[in-house]
């Protein structure tokens, strides 16, 4: 066992049998009452496929599993830790840096006033919308870049909030080799200045600062600038509403740092000729009101991957994005369904640039997403006697437009001084684009319906670096309806199908899920490619599940067996590649 | 071969190890309220402790904007929201657990679906994290102060149980 997790195992037990003293009656219950205590366990057996050409590598049987506990020890103090087990290996495409059988992960010792907040050891934080800070934690994506060291927030009055930050991102069950420093301060100036007039007119300012070493690796003097040890980021975010309007503003500058050299895929280097400074802007405004409610959000990031570490911008290397610093999702609308899931847009934060022959310049994306929600009311002749509720989504989203040039003429790494020039707003070089119409209807106290259409363009030859531009047009429709039978009963039934001439063609799918009642449930999924096309990758295999879950207050047992296709999986925009594979899954949760 | 064995070995122990620890805590864990700070719609600060002071009875219920069963099961109890208020006095949270890429669909969508339960918003999960939630929907019920009962999945027809918890609860 890990001396670590001994330590903390032992700190944990000394501190229950500190306060069974302090609380002689029912001792035991006051332990009960200060401790949470939640348990993750997903493990999966990867079996052989004749479908597929390649059989799975290593370790057939992998678990990954999480137990996470928290304790508060006084009316001030908490303190909790998580373990980690990855046993014997972490579930396929998981990053290689989680590949330890048990390992202390996290863990805290917290103290709490009313206006002092402070955190020593592992902690999460977010800055404005995460565009210049988010350390955060999404175990189906193997993410975890929790900060280790201290945090402190205060709120000096109701209207102010201060944030500072120190520490090192964690890397696996490592620190990564930098130091991070952050500060922010949120102010309410309608709270401070009494403004009754507006619901809310908030500022906040922001940054973040990155000192890590660089050694260069150039053996010539030809290098130019010093690539800097410390890249700063500030930001500044104004928040507005005014009756049923409300609008908010960010902005971030990210200093100049080194690029990448693109010249071997997986080898890390930077160039030593040129710096790059980065910069996000993101706009919402909406307005809303019972029964309607329109959003719009525009962004536009150039050069913004941040990571605690240069070397984690090679993805090839780093295809789960470890050690981000910031948050920068794709902004289109996130989809549940399958078959939406085929052609997914990931949002094209960073700069890439590759110098041999033909220059390549890519430096950030630029787009705009729209919300509208509309309640049809009830007794009208959409709206039916229970009403009808409709939601519509449509997002564009391009590639930056960058002109670049190139003095010295030299392609490749050593004498590479090539720098760009990009404009503020333009929009020609799509990426994406999707209407999604979405439209939810109760036919009968027991039964409910869902349609859902979506059309989207999709530019596989930019998003999977295919080449030229060449574009995935394609429309989806869903049908799904639910049945709700006496005692917790219910059947529901989801067709898909996905309409194109395009890469893979048609797509078909369906769902039938079946609850005996509240705790019980069984269902069978499957996706079909079923027409001959250029693309025969998935062609004609039947991409299924089988399984069921039971649920038992918060502890929920799920059972899966199917055959996945490779892609992408996402969570919340951020995705990682998965392989294909086969096999049985199982999950467990629980919370104490 | 036998080195191989005993890795294997000490893998297993490895893990029964944790799932006993896990069990063991199981025995006699049960939660307070986290003091974690969530944001309301207009971009106030509260906590689950403020919250409750003033309400004897609440359900608070993680959910977000792009979880199917999420809105299923806040739709149904849109419906019923009015007779469970007038009947039992309780109060309704929906905690978004949307991160920066969803988060400002919830306004509109909860008006546009017009939702009368409160809303509350947890950008960084730290609520989610601190109930050691890995899925939404989540839903909790707490009385006077103390987490009475938690139940993880939405299932059609769900919220007649739930009903039925908080009638028992209100007693």
């Amino acid at each position: 066992m890990n001396k670590q997790i001994l330590t903390v195992l032992v700190f944990f037990t000394s501190v229950a049998i500190h306060s069974q003293k302090t609380y002689e009656k029912s001792s035991f219950d006051k332990i009960k009452e200060r401790l949470n205590v939640g348990f993750e366990s997903n493990s999966q057996w990867y079996l052989n496929d004749d479908a597929f050409d390649e059989s799975p590598e290593g370790e057939r049987l992998r678990a990954n599993s999480y137990l996470r506990i928290d304790y508060q020890i006084s009316e001030r103090f908490s303190s909790g830790f998580q373990l980690e087990s990855y046993m014997p290996e972490p579930l396929l495409n998981y990053s290689k840096l989680f590949d330890k059988e048990i390992g202390l992960g996290t863990f805290y010792l917290n103290y709490r006033t009313k206006k002092l907040d402070i955190t020593l050891g592992y902690y999460y934080a977010q800055f404005g919308s995460g565009l210049i800070l988010r350390a955060w934690e999404d175990r189906a994506l193997g993410a975890n870049n929790a900060l280790r060291g201290g945090k402190i927030v205060y709120d000096p009055t109701n209207y102010l909030r201060l944030t500072a930050l120190y520490g090192k991102q964690r890397k696996g069950f490592e620190v990564s080799d930098s130091n991070i420093f952050g500060f922010e301060t949120q102010f309410d100036i309608a709270d401070a200045l009494q403004i009754e007039r507006l619901n809310t007119f908030q500022l906040g300012l922001s940054y973040v600062g990155k000192q890590e070493t660089y050694t260069s690796e150039m053996t010539n003097p030809q290098a130019t600038i010093k690539v800097p040890e410390m890249v700063n980021a500030f930001g500044a975010q104004l928040d507005l509403e005014y009756k049923n309007i409300y609008t908010n503003f960010e902005y971030i500058y990210k200093s100049e740092n080194a690029r990448l050299n693109n010249f071997i895929p997986n080898i890390v280097s930077f160039s030593e000729k040129a710096l790059f400074d980065g910069n996000a802007i993101t706009w919402n405004i909406g307005y809303s009101q019972k029964g309607f409610g329109i959003g719009s959000t525009f962004r536009r990031l150039e050069n913004m991957r941040f990571f605690s570490e240069r070397s984690a911008l090679n993805l090839n290397n780093n295809p789960t994005s470890q050690m981000s610093l910031n948050y920068v999702p794709a902004l289109t609308k996130q989809h549940d369904y399958t078959l939406a899931n085929i052609y997914l847009y990931q949002s094209q934060p960073g700069l890439v640039i590759e110098n041999y022959e033909f220059p390549l310049v890519k430096s950030g994306e630029i787009g705009e997403s729209l919300d509208l929600f509309y309640n049809i009311k009830k007794g009208t002749l959409f709206g039916g006697k229970y009403g009808t509720k409709l939601s519509l989504n449509w997002s564009y989203w391009a590639n930056l437009k960058s002109d670049y040039t190139d003095p010295s003429g030299t392609p490749y790494f050593v004498g590479d001084d090539l720098t760009y020039e990009t404009k503020l707003l333009n929009f020609d070089n799509k990426l994406y684009s999707e209407i999604n119409a979405e439209l939810r209807k109760k036919w009968t106290p027991k039964l409910k319906s869902i349609f859902t259409y979506i059309n989207f363009s999709y530019n596989q030859g930019f998003l999977e670096s295919k080449g030229a531009d060449s574009f995935v047009n394609a429309w989806i429709g869903i049908a799904e309806s639910t049945y709700k039978f006496q005692g917790g009963k219910s059947v529901r039934l989801e067709l898909q199908h996905l309409s194109t001439n395009d890469d893979a063609r048609n797509w078909a799918g369906g769902t039938i899920e079946y609850f005996f009642n509240s705790k019980l449930g069984v269902y069978l999924n499957d996706s079909y490619n079923y027409e001959d096309s250029k693309n025969t990758e998935n062609t004609k295999i039947h991409f299924f599940n089988l399984g069921g879950s039971y649920t038992k207050g918060s502890t929920r047992i799920g059972i899966n067996y199917g055959r996945q296709r490779g892609g992408l999986l996402c969570v919340g925009g951020v995705c990682r590649p998965v392989s294909k594979n086969t096999g049985v899954t199982l999950n467990f949760v629980s919370t104490f | 071969m036998i080195s191989l064995l005993s890795i294997k070995k000490n893998i297993m122990k490895k893990f029964i190890y944790l799932l006993v620890l896990s069990l063991n805590f199981t025995l006699f864990a049960q939660g307070q309220l986290p003091n974690t700070t969530l944001k309301t719609l207009l971009g106030a600060n509260t906590t689950l402790t403020e919250i409750t002071a003033n309400n004897d009875l609440i359900v608070v219920s993680l959910w977000a904007t792009w979880c199917v069963p999420c809105k299923n099961e806040l739709d149904a109890v849109a419906e019923v929201y009015d007779d469970w208020v007038a009947e039992t006095g309780v109060k309704y949270y929906a905690v978004s657990i949307d991160d920066s890429r969803t988060a400002k669909r919830v306004r509109p969508m909860v008006n546009g679906k017009g939702w009368e339960f409160e809303i509350l918003l947890d950008e960084n999960s730290d609520l989610k994290r601190a109930f050691g939630v890995s899925t939404v929907p989540y839903t909790i019920i707490i009385k006077s102060g103390e987490i009475v009962y938690k139940h993880t999945g939405y299932t059609p027809g769900y919220e007649d149980e739930l009903y039925e918890k908080i009638v028992a609860l209100k007693g």
